[in-house]
């Protein structure tokens, strides 16, 4: 057993082994692609960034500590992002869900729901970067205080502060609207 | 429990089932289960680690580690090569200044002496193939026998084998005689043969008749330039390759010829041999002369 372990650990410690390297791409890509796209929007197309940031990591393989990995992509990330973004309000997509063929919806609901949502999105742009990138990692991604606070590197009360704070922007947002 | 923590716990997913009940008998519940609901449609676009990784996988080959130092090496190897290849292939050229003589070996040991203000080039790595030698200006070539040999300036091509000839080439002025063997030269794509003793001479682009010439060597290297009817502007650009001098002329017909010599040695002396003959005088200032009629 112990044999094991000290023959296994030179091959863990660096991520230019490509095995690892995999491993931290299959962890990290999808909540760095939901993280800049919650804060950017789509218009700078993260999923560009995101392979950006990684391929960074591995030119930078065998300098970046494998638990430094995280906050170096998402680091590195949102540099790239913050070099083309000129701070434009960001507007979220919504409904790309399938429409239904045949309804039995009346067409005033079928209304009311569409100003509904512009509400919603108008509402989601007015928030910070921080609260909404958190807000919807929770509401949307179904993710936990905790898994928000170790993604952020930041305290469980702060994302819980992010979070509960958006709500209840969003929510006096729209009732003006 | 208060609204505020019920909604926390409620955002955190962590209800557990009586403050489940407590939350759902909020009067806002229904509000917030719709806002809920509508915030979904706001989803990111998929995103499959799966696939966009293997997208990154070509590019993540590429750039192995071991190849970085690898290509270091490589581009050290290719500039040093191409440096010892230009450096080596390049021609030798050797130049005199004004008032200056010197004297080379080429690589088959033959020599040339080359006469001030002139310059003469060769390429050491090709010798064995062509023997050729570029001149501008003056030279005297003493050739070791062997294959063609060729002197190349810009008013023709002197070829010989195994011979003494001096060959001058300046502006306007092409002179060759030879003192040994045989030497042909191309002028215009015609070729003509010296036979030792003989010039060939063309100035202003006329050929002048072959002159008979009975020195052994040309009268330069040994320390003195000889003109027989040439042309003084050619006489005066010769005094200015030898002297550090301009000269300058006022009412001259410089197309007069000359026939005669000038030391290297001394300036006064060398002024009198010109402008004697030519009934000429001379005044000296700092750098230039001045010529005129007495």
């Amino acid at each position: 057993m112990g044999l094991f372990k000290t023959m296994n650990k030179p091959l863990q410690d660096n991520i230019c082994e490509s095995l690892l390297f995999e491993r931290l791409y299959k962890k990290h890509a999808k909540n760095l692609h939901d993280f800049l796209y919650y804060k950017f929007g789509d218009q700078l197309n993260p999923e560009d960034k995101v392979q950006e940031a990684f391929i960074k990591l591995w030119q930078n393989c065998s300098k970046v500590a494998p638990n430094k990995a995280k906050s170096y992509l998402f680091t590195t990330a949102n540099n790239l992002m913050l070099n083309a973004y000129a701070h434009q309000k960001v507007v979220l997509k919504y409904g790309q869900k399938p429409q239904k063929s045949s309804t039995n919806e009346t067409p005033q609901f079928v209304l009311e729901e569409k100003e509904y949502h512009q509400k919603i999105q108008t509402a989601l742009s007015k928030l910070t970067e921080a609260q909404r990138v958190a807000f919807l990692m929770n509401r949307v991604e179904g993710k936990r205080f905790k898994e928000i606070a170790e993604l952020l590197d930041i305290s469980v009360k702060g994302v819980e502060k992010r979070i509960y704070g958006a709500l209840k922007k969003l929510r006096e947002d729209i009732d003006e609207l | 429990m208060k609204r505020e923590e019920l909604i926390k716990k409620w955002l955190d997913h962590n209800l557990n089932t009586q403050e489940q009940n407590a939350f759902e008998q909020l009067e806002d519940y229904n509000e917030l289960i719709k806002l809920d609901a509508a915030l979904k449609d706001f989803k990111a676009p998929e995103f499959s680690s799966d696939q966009t990784y293997k997208t990154l996988k070509p590019e993540k080959t590429n750039s192995k580690q071991w190849l970085k130092p690898l290509l270091r090496i490589a581009a050290i190897l290719a500039i040093g090569f191409s440096i010892y290849y230009y450096t080596t292939t390049l021609d030798t050229t050797v130049v005199t200044d004004i008032a200056q003589q010197t004297s080379i070996e080429l690589p088959d040991h033959s020599t040339v002496d080359l006469n001030a203000n002139s310059t003469v080039s060769f390429n050491e790595s090709h010798w064995g193939e062509t023997r050729e030698v570029k001149l501008q200006g003056e030279a005297f070539f003493k050739v070791a026998k062997g294959q063609k040999f060729d002197v190349i300036t810009a008013d023709g091509i002197v070829s010989v084998l195994g011979t003494q000839f001096n060959v001058k080439q300046r502006d306007s002025y092409f002179e060759v005689t030879c003192y040994e063997g045989l030497v042909a030269v191309t002028h215009n794509n015609k070729t003509t043969k010296l036979k030792p003793g003989h010039t060939f001479v063309i100035i202003d682009g006329k050929l002048l008749a072959n002159e008979k010439e009975n020195a052994v060597q040309p009268q330069w290297l040994h320390g003195e330039s000889s003109f027989t009817s040439v042309p003084l502007k050619h006489v005066i650009a010769e005094f200015e390759s030898q002297y550090n001098q301009t000269i300058i002329t006022e009412n001259i017909d410089l197309s007069r010829l000359f026939t005669g010599s000038f030391t290297h040695n001394n300036l006064d002396l060398a002024l009198k041999s010109v402008t004697i003959p030519l009934n000429l005088s001379y005044s000296k200032s700092e750098k230039s002369i001045l010529l005129k009629r007495e």
